[in-house]
């Protein structure tokens, strides 16, 4: 059982927890969704889960090289997002769906 | 120091509209919550001190990647519910997701950062101005930040050239 002093001081661990079931959630969004445009949404939920936990070690650590690595990973998350709904628009076109189980279907 | 209130009620609003992505059966309804999920990370880094990360995330994620995604599901009118996975398969799932986040909260359980929050709280005094960042970014990191607009560059091409696509080896029509 937590101490109220652990519950009321908030620390590192606090904010882990927290990106820890953010990042959970995302992942049950990648598993259990079938469209594939929340898919990719449960993907950028998962990049800001990790994100939060950089920003969290950076600010306790006092260290900015946290912050840099978070701007890069949210650059390179943007492009991902827009290469995936390309390829969403892609497949679209062809099967007039975006279940991702049509991706079964596709022969290379 | 961060006060509870704020981080809790962060929390807690993460966390709802986290859920309502990964339950709402409208797709539309997912990317709005996903919208406000993005919004309430973007106050809890304000709340750490990182002031140009927070207004880089409700620009980037909230307003462009966000938009980008409403407009191509408005593109798809998409009226389908999603299928639903075999009782197993759905059982298998959840199991590894709860699997995943024993483990990561038992790292954190057990590496030690619980026992000394109080040393490592943060100083208001150090929390890093946006000019220690751009001073690092331009400097020990010009090459990353130089090849990241490389990369954007090549990115812009390959989406509009992928999104042209037509028909394929075995399109319908």
């Amino acid at each position: 059982m937590p101490s109220l002093e652990s519950i009321s001081q908030i620390g590192l661990n606090h904010f882990l927890y927290l990106s820890s079931v953010l990042f959970v959630i995302g992942l049950l969004t990648v598993l259990m969704r079938k469209n594939l445009i929340v898919i990719l949404m449960g993907i950028e939920l998962m990049l800001n889960a990790v994100n939060l936990s950089f920003i969290a070690f950076s600010s306790y650590a006092g260290d900015v090289h946290g912050q840099v690595i978070v701007f890069f990973v949210m650059t390179v998350a943007a492009a991902e997002a827009g290469v995936g709904l390309a390829i969403a628009v892609a497949i679209f076109k062809k099967f007039k769906e975006v279940e991702i189980s049509f991706f079964q279907k596709l022969k290379g | 120091m961060i006060s509870a209130a704020l981080f809790y009620g962060f929390s807690a609003f993460i966390i709802i509209f986290a859920l309502a992505v990964l339950f709402a059966p409208n797709p539309i309804v997912s990317a709005l919550s996903l919208a406000a999920t993005m919004v309430g990370v973007a106050g809890l880094f304000f709340a750490l001190g990182s002031h140009f990360i927070a207004a880089v995330q409700i620009t980037v994620y909230a307003g462009a990647v966000m938009v980008l995604f409403v407009m191509v599901l408005m593109l798809f009118d998409l009226k389908k519910e999603d299928a639903v996975s075999a009782m197993y398969v759905r059982f298998l799932k959840i199991s590894v997701a709860g699997v995943i986040l024993g483990l990561i909260s038992g790292a954190i359980t057990l590496s030690g950062f619980a026992s000394n929050t109080t040393i490592m709280s943060v100083d208001t005094a150090s929390v890093t101005p946006t000019k220690k960042l751009a001073v690092l970014l331009f400097t020990k990191y010009l090459l990353a930040f130089e090849v990241l607009g490389i990369l954007l560059l090549v990115i812009a091409i390959g989406v509009v050239s992928v999104s042209r696509i037509k028909g394929g080896t075995h399109a319908k029509s």
